[in-house]
């Protein structure tokens, strides 16, 4: 009995001196341990509150970028851009702050900011990525209507593996395989569904022709056998199934430009993705 | 013996009782659920029947539109059943191309529609889902106004 009494007696005894160890968790070198922690562990909204509870004095170059890496990361647009720039020369990773200012203004799709920043500040500021910068700004030029740069020039920078693919996205940029909505009208007004089965919509096209043919030829019949008022309620019912075919044709060549578009910047943004926006990567939890 | 006997009756009569009706019944009203039949229900959700009869269009196309609708609920669609694969089903597709467009252009987008709606080939492939699995065709894509038209890829599920 006794034995046991000094055990549970000794057991609590440990218990309460681990407790009353005198550590100071709102210590810089604590603060930095767990937002690290933070930052690893993918939690980056708590890693950047607990990053900026440290004063100026012992923020570090990594310490800044990790702040605003996480703002970006969790789609903080705003706060992300403002980090970035407030990293200046002297920090190590002053270059990679502006290519990632860059990818910043890829993500909200400000194209206008992007190529303004890269021609005024990035190529006279940024000692490295210079080649990266000007992937960026071209790569750029595939996401709007603005006029591309000649093939040539915009597939320079870009590394002899990669020109294939680009080349690729700048002619389908170039002459987008889009269809004709006034042709696909037009085709329809002559053969009903072929303005449907020419933007792609063969069962629409298919069924468009059935209807109409049908509900023709009931008129047709009715007017035959000296139906005269079947004749035209049957001709309304075909002519309103015709110019719908008609209308509808030029509205799904509209919906298969759109698709068309759509596939196109996804892919983009999966190439560019896969390329990591031609950032380094970092190091910071290995 | 007896006693044992009386005991075993009491035993059994208690644990009989709360699996009768009327003592689920009595733990329900009293908000005790656990161990009370829960009511599960296998039928997809499906709002059709809780139409919007009213007419609150101020436009001419609207209110031919609505009533068309309307007759057409209340005659047909009610009694016939959900049948319309798409939402907005093709009747309230209707009423709605009339009130952003007019009467002329919603009829042609309407039995566009129609004829999107008898192709049964290949629907999955063309168009995204709506949570009680019915084909998004929203009447946007039709209007033929190209900055309204937003894209909506077959393997989203669309939560209107």
């Amino acid at each position: 009995m006794k034995i046991v009494f000094l055990f549970l007696l000794l057991c609590t005894a440990t218990v309460q001196f681990a407790q009353t160890g005198n550590v100071d968790f709102n210590s810089p070198y604590n603060i930095k341990k767990f937002a690290d922690y933070l930052f690893c562990d993918k939690d980056y909204l708590r890693a950047a509150l607990e990053y900026e509870r440290l004063t100026d004095t012992n923020m570090s170059d990594t310490t800044e970028i990790k702040i605003a890496l996480s703002y970006s990361y969790i789609k903080d647009y705003y706060s992300a851009i403002q980090k970035f720039s407030g990293i200046i020369k002297p920090s190590v990773y002053f270059n990679e702050a502006k290519l990632e200012e860059m990818k910043v203004n890829f993500l909200i799709n400000d194209f206008a900011e992007l190529r303004s920043y890269f021609k005024n500040s990035f190529i006279t500021e940024v000692g490295k990525y210079q080649t990266e910068g000007e992937k960026l700004f071209n790569y750029s030029y595939l996401f709007t209507d603005d006029e591309l740069p000649l093939k040539d020039e915009f597939i320079l920078p870009f590394d002899v593996k990669e020109k294939e693919k680009i080349s690729s996205f700048y002619d389908w940029k170039k002459e987008p395989p889009y269809k004709d909505g006034t042709l696909a009208g037009i085709m329809s007004a002559i053969i009903p569904g072929s303005g449907k089965i020419y933007v792609g919509e063969t069962g629409d096209g298919i069924v468009a022709f059935i209807t109409t043919t049908v509900f023709a030829f009931i008129a047709y019949d009715n007017f035959e056998a000296g139906h005269t008022t079947r004749g035209w309620i049957w001709t309304g019912v075909a002519a309103l199934f015709y110019a719908g075919n008609v209308y509808g044709s030029v509205a799904a060549a509209q919906v298969h430009n759109a698709k068309i578009t759509f596939e196109f910047n996804e892919g983009l943004n999966i190439y560019l993705n896969k390329k990591n926006y031609y950032i380094p990567k970092y190091e910071f939890c290995d | 013996m007896i006693k044992v006997f009386f005991i075993s009756v009491i035993l059994f009569t208690i644990s009989v009782f709360p699996q009768t009706d009327n003592a689920r019944r009595t733990a329900d009203e009293a908000g005790w659920v656990k161990g009370g039949k829960a009511d599960y229900r296998y039928q997809k959700p499906n709002n059709f029947r809780h139409r919007e009869y009213s007419f609150d269009t101020e436009s001419v196309s609207g209110f031919i539109a609505k009533s068309t609708a309307n007759g057409y609920w209340y005659f047909i669609s009610d009694l016939d059943g959900d049948n319309c694969p798409y939402r907005p089903s093709c009747s309230a597709f209707f009423v709605q191309a009339s009130k952003e467009t007019n009467i002329v252009q919603g009829t042609l987008m309407f039995f566009d529609r129609l004829t999107r709606d008898y192709n049964i080939y290949k629907r999955h492939e063309h168009y995204p889902r709506v949570k009680d699995g019915h084909y998004y065709d929203p009447v946007s894509l039709y209007t033929l106004d190209e900055e309204q038209i937003e894209y909506i890829p077959p393997s989203v599920t669309v939560t209107e």
